[in-house]
Parts: structure tokens; C-alpha cells; sequence
């Protein structure tokens, strides 16, 4: 008998990610990434932030295989892009929304996407039905608005399904109703067990989206952290308090040791004391106060603190070549 | 096959293609019957000496920009519009994709200039007794039985082919449209142009030999071969050579460089 013996280990199962292990390139004398190591994981989205020039859109190049990394490896679910044979079935992307031929028909530009990796034509309906583009399927994706095509360029990545999806600026151009549709299209991919790769310059555009922050600025790492921590760091465990005898709680805080600053008539920020202790103190001494909070500082004031040194104030780098 | 299924969609989707195509079919016949009807077999003299078939497929020469245009686009539309870095995300493999991208516009050019160039024997059937080409003044009419004829008519549907390829190879070394379609027809129409005014001699014929247009359209030569600088087939054999190298060096780029 020749069945396999109970036990055998099975194929092993990649979990599906993105890798970057040491990555480097340059365009002539310009560093564009030096030295970038991050993973991707499934099951939540993943912001990529720095300043233009960081380095983003190069990482993403090199990660599909379409730039060449001077040193240094990019890898999907352990296998290099290039290798894979039907990748729109294991990595979606988007790009860059205006790399559509201006003739073609929207449903024709994701047809020849469709057999490039053998995906059944109904895919192309499937898909073109998520990102709301049904009656417009025939218009050609020259007279597109920016919002449109960024829709054509979603329904690509969806095309096959990937359980790996990255998207290049997805919310650039969009209006606040475009907006808030990919916020909750990234959010509902990750609650299925997608890894999801977002990058963007502006912080804010992925404060209430991501999980987790790559953060880069002139193509290294500054930093590899989740949004909780991220904010938890920023805010330094101070807290906010209001009260109607602003004097009052400064002098008594200030006495306990506290940090106090006062941030609006009746508003002080303390730091160098718990919420509790505060609490205590003024109940004590029988200062009135309406709210005690956690400060919480903003995503973007963090992530300015952690790029100052790395923004690109040149304009002779350029993001995208 | 999957390259192949992706660049042919990509084809047939855009309505430039058919433009190209229809031009290309409606430019060499009718030149052919513009040309066909300017010919007198009476009042001819001094220069009698008709090579007919020849004569009838003077299309070309207007009809192999549509070749050159087509042949170029396949390649450098996707560099226009950045959409080159969808296609190799979707299909890595570049030497597959430039390989699918040339097999469908030759074979669409092909098909083409073979629909052109027995467009254009028809026209001239015609139109040429007409014009007192009969059989009583010499000349039989145009027929594909004949075997110069019929080298002269696979030929210049050849020629197209390998026009399309020599523009597809160059797209994939400059991936700019303009560019590329300046460059093709600079390659193909300034010698011509300069070779009829040079003194006849060696340098002349030289210039003649390496001229991929003059040397490859030798192929529709059926009268007076042995005046020519270069043989039917050794002609076409030159354009070869240049789509060749052209190819050559445009795969070897589109490998090596980053898209």
C-alpha cells in the first residue's frame, strides 16, 4: 500500500504577508529606500506613512517586482513577486488610478486584467458591482473622474480575490463620501483576514483605519508600532482636567508635584500624576471640577513629532518617478 | 497562454486598433488603384519597362505607417499612462508579455496586409487593361500563378509583418509613442528619400543594401533583378534583421530595467 502515513506533515501553510527584509535602492546618487524591514500581517490594516519622499511608493514597486532592489528582499507570503503565477490571485493593488488606458472601456480594462490570470469574465462583474461602478461599466475610463478611477483601480485589486491587498494613496483626490467608502471597504477586507497595506502621507487620512503604522522618512524606519501605542506614547499618560477654580487646582496639583498647564480658561493638562491621584487630590481639598480625562494626543502631532527630522523640504525628490 | 489571452484583449479593446487596421487595408488599396490608373501602356515612352506587380502594391508605402503605428502602440501606450506597471503586476513574466504583445500584432498586421495587398491585385485587374495593359500589348493580366508575382504579393504582406515587429521593438527601447513612431519612420523613409539624388555607384548601392525599406520592398521586384543592389529575399532578409535587433534589444531592456 502506498497511502501516505498518517501524520505526515501536511504542505506547510504560508501565512499570508507582505516581508521586507533589508531593503535597499537608490535612483543614481538619489537613497530612495535604505535599509526598510517590516512584515505585513493578516487580519488588519497596516498604515505606511512618511513624508513625500520617504521612500513609500518605491518600497511598493519593489515589493510587486517592478523596480529591482539594489539589496535586500520583498517577499509575498514568502515567495518573490515575480515568481508567482497568477499573483492578482494572491496580492491586489492599486498604484496609481490615472494608469488606465484612456480609451478603453472600464469593463474591458478589467477583462484583460481578468485572463492575464485565468479569472472567470463573472469576476469582472463581481467585482465591478463592490466598488459601485456597474453603470458606468461600458463608458470608456477616459472620462473618469479621479474618484471613478479610483474605484476602477479597487476593483482590480479585488479582481482575484487576494488575501493580500495594497493600495498606493487610495483616498488621494477622493471626496469625503469616496473617503469614508474606502475607510470602510479597508476596514471590512481586514475583518475578513486580508493583510492590508495602505500608504499615505497624511496621517489623518489613517487614524481611524489602521491598526498598525510603518513609519518612514527617507526610506528608513522610524517606526513599527500599533495605533494604540503610537497614541499611548504621544500622550505621555497625561491627563485633562476641568474645573471652574483653574488657580485653585494648579496651586494644589503643582504642591502634589504635578506638571500643570493650563490649555483654555477652565482647561489644565497635568502630567506626572494619575487620573485617580488627581481625582483624590481635589476632592480633598474641595476644588470643584466637572471632567477628568485621559489626554489624547492626536495621530497627527505624533507622527509630526517622529518625522520632523525627515522631511524632505527639497523638491528635487521626487515621490513617484 | 494566459499573456497571450491578456495582450489580446488589450488589442481588441481599443477602438484606435481597428482605426489603424481599416487604415492600413484602405491606404495600400487605394494607392494601389490611384497608382494603377495612372499608367499608360501606350504613351509610356521612354520608360516602358512596367513591373506590374510591383506597380500594384505601391500601397505600401503609405499603407506600413499604419504597421509602424500599430506595432508601436502595442508597446508604448502602456508607457504613456504608467499602465505597464498593471500589466506586470498582473503577469510578471516580462519576456512572456512582450513576446504575446508581438505575436498579436503580427498577426493582426498580417492579417491585415494580406487582405491589402489581394485588395490591391483586385484593383489593379481592374483598372489596368483599361490603361492598355492587355494581353495583345504584352502584358498579361496579374496573376498569382505566376511565381515573381506571387513572391512579390507574400512578400510585401511579409514586409508589413516584420514592419510592425521592427516598430514594436523599438516602443520597447524608447516607451514613448512619439519617439518611437519618429524614429520607425525616420529609419524607413530618409534613405529612400536621399538615395535617388546620390551618384550611382557602390556607395549608393551600400546605402540601398542597408536601407531596411529599399532593401526590404526589393522583395516586390519582379523585372530587371539583376540591376538591383541586393536580391528579392536577401532584402527582406535585411528588414529581418533590423526588427530583429530592434526586438532584441527591446526585450533586454524591458527584462532589465525597473518598469
Amino acid at each position: 500500500m502506498t497511502t501516505r502515513a498518517a501524520g505526515e506533515p501536511s504542505l506547510p501553510t504560508m501565512e499570508p504577508n507582505i516581508q521586507v527584509h533589508q531593503l535597499h535602492k537608490r535612483y543614481g546618487r538619489t537613497v530612495a529606500v535604505d535599509g526598510l524591514t517590516f512584515t505585513v500581517r493578516p487580519g488588519q490594516v497596516t498604515g505606511f506613512v512618511g513624508p513625500n519622499g520617504a521612500g513609500k511608493s518605491t518600497t511598493m514597486r519593489v515589493i510587486l517586482g517592478l523596480d529591482r532592489p539594489d539589496t535586500g528582499t520583498a517577499t509575498i507570503g514568502g515567495r518573490p513577486y515575480r515568481s508567482l503565477r497568477t499573483p492578482l490571485r494572491e496580492v491586489g493593488t492599486l498604484l496609481d488610478a490615472a494608469a488606465v488606458h484612456p480609451g478603453r472601456r472600464a469593463r474591458d480594462h478589467l477583462l484583460w486584467m481578468a485572463h492575464s490570470n485565468g479569472l472567470p469574465r463573472s469576476r469582472v462583474d463581481t467585482v465591478l458591482e463592490m466598488v459601485g461602478l456597474t453603470d458606468v461599466a461600458r463608458r470608456r475610463a477616459g472620462g473618469f473622474s479621479l474618484g471613478m478611477r479610483q474605484r476602477l483601480g479597487i476593483a482590480g485589486a479585488l479582481l482575484g480575490d487576494p488575501p493580500v491587498l495594497m493600495f498606493d494613496e487610495p483616498v488621494n483626490g477622493l471626496d469625503p463620501e469616496g473617503i469614508r467608502w474606502i475607510r470602510n471597504l479597508l476596514r471590512s477586507l481586514a475583518g475578513q483576514g486580508r493583510a492590508i497595506f495602505v500608504s499615505s502621507h497624511l496621517m489623518s487620512e489613517l487614524e481611524d483605519t489602521a491598526d498598525h503604522l510603518i513609519v518612514v522618512g527617507r526610506g528608513r524606519l522610524i517606526a513599527d508600532t500599533s495605533v494604540r501605542d503610537m497614541l499611548a506614547a504621544a500622550s505621555g499618560g497625561r491627563v485633562v482636567l476641568r474645573t471652574k477654580d483653574r488657580a485653585a487646582a494648579m496651586t494644589r496639583l503643582a504642591n502634589a508635584g504635578a506638571t500643570v498647564a493650563a490649555t483654555g480658561p477652565d482647561e489644565l493638562v497635568i502630567g506626572g500624576l494619575p487620573a485617580d491621584r488627581v481625582v483624590n487630590l481635589l476632592s480633598q481639598a474641595g476644588v470643584p471640577f466637572s471632567e477628568v480625562a485621559g489626554h489624547r494626543a492626536s495621530l497627527e502631532q505624533a507622527y509630526m513629532d517622529l518625522t520632523r527630522d525627515s522631511v524632505e523640504f527639497s523638491g528635487a525628490v521626487k515621490e513617484s518617478r | 497562454m494566459y499573456a497571450l489571452h491578456m495582450e489580446w484583449t488589450k488589442l481588441r479593446t481599443v477602438a484606435t486598433t481597428g482605426w489603424w487596421l481599416l487604415g492600413l487595408v484602405a491606404c495600400t488599396v487605394g494607392l494601389a488603384a490611384f497608382v494603377s490608373s495612372t499608367v499608360d501602356a501606350v504613351n509610356c515612352a521612354p520608360r516602358c519597362d512596367f513591373d506590374l506587380p510591383r506597380l500594384s502594391l505601391s500601397g505600401v508605402y503609405i499603407g506600413q505607417i499604419a504597421a509602424v503605428a500599430l506595432g508601436a502602440l502595442a508597446v508604448t501606450t502602456e508607457y504613456d499612462t504608467a499602465m505597464v506597471r498593471t500589466t506586470l503586476a498582473a503577469y510578471p513574466r516580462r519576456g512572456a508579455v512582450l513576446a504575446a504583445k508581438l505575436a498579436v500584432v503580427t498577426v493582426v498586421v498580417l492579417g491585415c496586409a494580406a487582405l491589402g495587398v489581394l485588395g490591391s491585385l483586385a484593383v489593379a485587374r481592374g483598372i489596368l487593361p483599361g490603361n492598355g495593359f492587355t494581353r495583345a500589348n504584352g502584358y498579361p493580366p496579374l496573376s498569382l500563378g505566376d511565381r515573381a508575382t506571387l513572391r512579390a504579393y507574400l512578400g510585401t504582406v511579409l514586409y508589413l509583418g516584420l514592419i510592425a515587429i521592427l516598430s514594436a521593438g523599438v516602443g520597447a527601447t524608447l516607451r514613448n509613442t512619439a519617439a518611437t513612431v519618429s524614429m520607425v519612420l525616420g529609419m524607413l523613409y530618409v534613405l529612400p528619400i536621399v538615395i535617388p539624388f546620390l551618384p550611382t555607384g557602390a556607395w549608393r548601392d551600400a546605402l540601398y543594401r542597408y536601407s531596411p525599406m529599399s532593401a526590404g520592398l526589393t522583395v516586390q521586384a519582379t523585372r530587371g533583378l539583376n540591376a538591383l543592389p541586393i536580391g528579392p529575399w536577401p532584402g527582406l532578409g535585411v528588414l529581418a534583421g533590423y526588427a530583429g535587433a530592434a526586438v532584441l534589444a527591446g526585450a533586454l531592456l524591458f527584462r532589465l530595467r525597473d518598469a
